[in-house]
């Protein structure tokens, strides 16, 4: 019944997160609002992170299994992989590349700046 | 005999064998090339043509699996609730080198994607593809793209990050592990992150902080980047 309970509870949020969704003017993606619902309610203590630990945990830990049936869908797209295989691999690789120097580079000058001000306030 | 096979059970089941022998072989090989999620996929797909069921059965009966997408990115949040002391310890340096890390990403990817003259629906499939995969996959439903092209550009991009994880950070001259961690959490989602666990306890801490805020900022910036 825990279970249960927990399962209906996060069903629920995620329900929720799809009204919020239908409603919003622009279009945002239901999952998403769900995701920040229920971050809201664990912040501000709403709802204690053990009324979900086990489901939580059971979601969390085998997620890859649950992007199997999305994965498989390549096998109708062979001929759209095989004409942009190459293409793919690039932007991959490219974007890689340029996420990572730019995201750790902008935390390490970021660092730099507060611990300048810091510094500065201190003296 | 096909109609015995048109029920949720059969594509539930045939997934749970796949993805077990997927993470067994992954456990025995140790190496991050052996993808459990890849391996599950090609095992499926090898079934589907040996036993000559067609692939439309194996869709039908296995898309009630995908209607957990939106329960597991909603426990997403208990992910960053448990991180929440070391978010606010360097809050400041992680929020924005996530928000730097998405729009470049997202930047990159348009550009190279022009260059090299991808079509508006691979765009829309690969926009998102840094991110971590049920919210990639929500935002590749939003924009109209193909979402199977997105789970396999998620685990390159994830295998990509995880095996290179070391490298970038010297060939970017990235010393601070949070920046590290930042780094990786953002151009390579869990996949990346498992990497980062092994690098350090902070570099994984932060990595794990990374895919969900990076989640939430791709969310909001990609209709900017998708005209």
């Amino acid at each position: 019944m825990k279970i249960l309970i927990q399962l209906g509870l996060l069903f629920g949020v995620c329900i929720l997160g799809d009204l919020v969704s239908f409603v919003l003017p622009f279009a945002f993606p239901g999952s998403v609002i769900s995701m920040l619902l229920m971050l809201f309610l664990l912040l501000s203590g709403l709802m204690k992170e053990s009324t979900i630990e086990e489901s939580a945990n059971f979601f969390l830990k085998n997620m890859t299994f649950f992007f199997i049936p999305f994965g498989v869908g390549i096998l109708r797209y062979a001929a759209l992989i095989r004409s942009v295989w190459w293409q793919l691999l690039v932007v991959n690789f490219v974007s890689l590349l340029v996420c990572f120097a730019v995201s750790s580079w902008t935390v390490v000058l970021v660092t730099r700046l507060q611990k300048l001000w810091g510094g500065r306030r201190n003296a | 005999m096909l109609e015995v096979l048109n029920t949720p059970l059969f594509g539930i089941t045939l997934s749970i064998i796949a993805f077990r022998i997927g993470l067994w072989v992954n456990r025995k090989i140790k190496h991050p090339l052996a993808n459990p999620l890849l391996i599950a996929m090609g095992l499926i797909a090898i079934i589907l043509v040996v036993f000559d069921i067609p692939f439309d059965i194996y869709e039908k009966s296995s898309s009630v699996i995908g209607l957990f997408l939106a329960p597991i990115t909603a426990v997403l949040a208990v992910s960053i609730y448990r991180q929440r002391a070391l978010l606010k310890e360097s809050l400041l340096p992680v929020l924005l080198g996530t928000l730097a890390g998405s729009v470049a990403s997202l930047l990159s990817i348009r550009w190279t994607c022009n260059l090299l003259g991808l079509d508006q629906v691979v765009l829309a499939s690969l926009m998102s593809k840094s991110v971590t995969t049920p919210i990639a996959i929500a935002i590749t439903e939003q924009f109209g793209g193909i979402p199977a092209l997105t789970v396999a550009s998620t685990v390159i991009s994830g295998t990509l990050g995880n095996l290179l994880a070391p490298l970038l950070a010297k060939m970017f001259f990235i010393s601070d592990p949070v920046a590290h961690g930042v780094g990786i959490g953002s151009c390579s989602h869990a996949l990346g992150t498992s990497k980062a666990l092994e690098i350090g306890e902070v570099e994984g801490a932060m990595s794990s902080i990374a895919i969900s805020l990076s989640g939430v900022f791709t969310v909001l910036l990609a209709p900017f980047f998708f005209l």
